[in-house]
């Protein structure tokens, strides 16, 4: 008797939407109507700054080699709020390029990249060192599950237009982020790795 | 009661009774769900994990899709479930679902993808900016233990792969540098035994570190670039090379030993030598010098 009992699923919130087969999540509508909130919100918002170009490069010493690692792949943006600039800049760690992908793949190993992919900077910077043309900068540079800090980092800023271009080199050493200084040849690399910045950052409005 | 009504009362009381067992029935019979996890645009969303909560005794089973998008929970109690979804990049999807008894119930499930900030939007915060205003892909963002692990492997790997490299030059030198002892006319047995046994050392040290190289973990997605493509090209050089060379010594120090000339293909010990030799030393300038 049993066997003719419909066996069947029913999917309730299925069935509220008046279909069966393919479930579409009942939020989905409010998730595509909260996009366009950040956007009004941000009409009235302060000034914001984005990262439209940056050339972020690791320098790493060797007894044979000299290596640079390049990454163009930053994304940042920076909101000024009550005369203070919150900016956050974010690097993927397997975005730089060394030339070689046997070294990249052992710079990623090393620096923890897989378990910590992303290198964080943050800085808060006075909306008045906007016209300057050095600005000293704090950072924090959260780094193969480190955290370092860096104070009165200099950067040149060049304006053109509603564009500004800094530059500039953080002073960073392995043992800031505790990385075992990688090998080759059984010789370890030196400890400083300077970051040079070259960054062109756009008001936004 | 009158008589029209009590004509129902029967029937009503059968068919209640009826479904009253099948329910009961329906509580400790077993029953299967699978079905396919997609994104709304229709591809197959692997490694989301599917849940169902079984909301009468709180019981709960969890399952993975595969690479298709399937996932398949077998062997659970029939009755109302929670069945939840997740999958990095999407919003979490919940749903109940009735689990009636009998055969498993597939079920086709859609995805809503988390919405991404774009790079050069403005940020969604009036005071400072986060990491969702930069529109990274959860998947960027996401740590990945496993890779890390194969990442560690492969590094330790390489490294001795590396080590043992640099001590195999040294017994390879040595040989090539007996080899002038051991191939000339005037040869003495020793001078042929020592560069037989240094060739020995040579060979067991290289398929050691060779061993090494070959079995360390790939990296998926891992383009070769640079001096690295030169230092796998040459092992194609000498790992031919290095399992030739013996050979071919072998057959030598056979001919010498029986007061032979070396002739026939014997004869190509030596060029055949040099010549994995210099592609092994080459080999390692390539990963050792920048050019």
């Amino acid at each position: 008797m049993s066997k003719s009992v419909p066996l069947v699923i029913l999917l309730l919130a299925t069935l509220a939407q008046g279909s069966y087969g393919r479930v579409r999540p009942l939020r989905s509508t409010a998730k595509t109507s909260g996009v366009a909130a950040p956007a009004s919100q941000a009409a009235s918002a302060n000034t914001q700054w984005v990262l439209q170009q940056s050339t972020l490069t690791y320098h790493v010493s060797h007894p044979l080699h000299q290596t640079d690692g390049v990454s163009h792949t930053a994304r940042g943006k920076g909101i000024c709020h009550a005369g203070q600039c919150e900016f956050l800049i974010v690097v993927p760690v397997k975005s730089f390029d060394s030339g070689d992908s046997n070294r990249d793949l052992h710079m990623v190993q090393v620096t923890r990249g897989a378990e910590f992919p992303m290198v964080t900077v943050r800085t808060r910077l006075p909306e008045s060192t906007a016209n300057d043309v050095t600005i000293h900068a704090d950072l924090e540079i959260q780094f193969a599950g480190q955290t370092a800090h860096y104070q009165q980092v200099a950067f040149q800023l060049t304006k053109q237009g509603n564009d500004s271009k800094i530059s500039g080199t953080i002073p960073a050493t392995l043992a800031d982020f505790k990385i075992d200084p990688p090998t080759l040849l059984t010789l370890p690399v030196k400890n400083e790795i300077p970051i040079k910045v070259e960054m062109t950052w756009h008001q936004a409005q | 009661m009158n008589a029209k009504a009590s004509k129902f009362v029967l029937p009503a009381t059968l068919a209640y009774l009826l479904v009253s067992a099948v329910l009961l029935r329906a509580q400790t019979s077993t029953s299967g769900l699978s079905g396919t996890v997609t994104s709304l645009s229709g591809a197959a969303v692997s490694a989301a994990s599917v849940t169902a909560k079984n909301l009468n005794t709180g019981q709960s089973a969890s399952t993975q899709t595969d690479g298709a998008g399937h996932f398949s929970l077998p062997q659970l109690t029939t009755g109302e479930y929670e069945l939840s979804v997740t999958a990095p990049g999407f919003s979490n999807l919940i749903i109940k679902t009735m689990l009636v008894e009998g055969v498993g119930g597939t079920i086709d499930l859609a995805l809503t993808p988390v919405p991404q900030s774009l790079p050069n939007a403005p940020s969604s915060s009036k005071t400072e900016p986060s990491l969702s205003d930069l529109g990274f892909t959860p998947e960027q963002m996401q740590s990945n233990a496993k890779e890390q692990a194969l990442l560690d492997k492969r590094t330790h790997m390489l490294k001795i792969h590396q080590k043992l490299g640099l001590i195999t030059a040294a017994p390879l030198i040595a040989t090539v540098a007996t080899s002038i002892g051991a191939g000339g006319k005037h040869t003495s047995n020793t001078d042929r035994t020592v560069h037989m046994v240094l060739g020995s050392v040579t060979s067991d040290l290289y398929f050691t570190s060779a061993y090494f190289a070959i079995r360390a973990p790939r990296i998926k997605g891992t383009e070769t670039r640079g001096p690295i493509r030169v230092h796998k090209a040459l092992a194609w050089i000498h790992g031919p090379g290095m399992i030739l060379t013996p050979i071919l010594g072998a057959l030598a120090y056979q001919q010498k030993n029986n007061g032979e000339k070396v002739h026939g293909i014997a004869a190509a010990h030596g060029p055949v030598a040099i010549v994995t030799a210099g592609a092994f030393g080459a080999a390692l300038l390539s990963v050792s010098m920048k050019f």
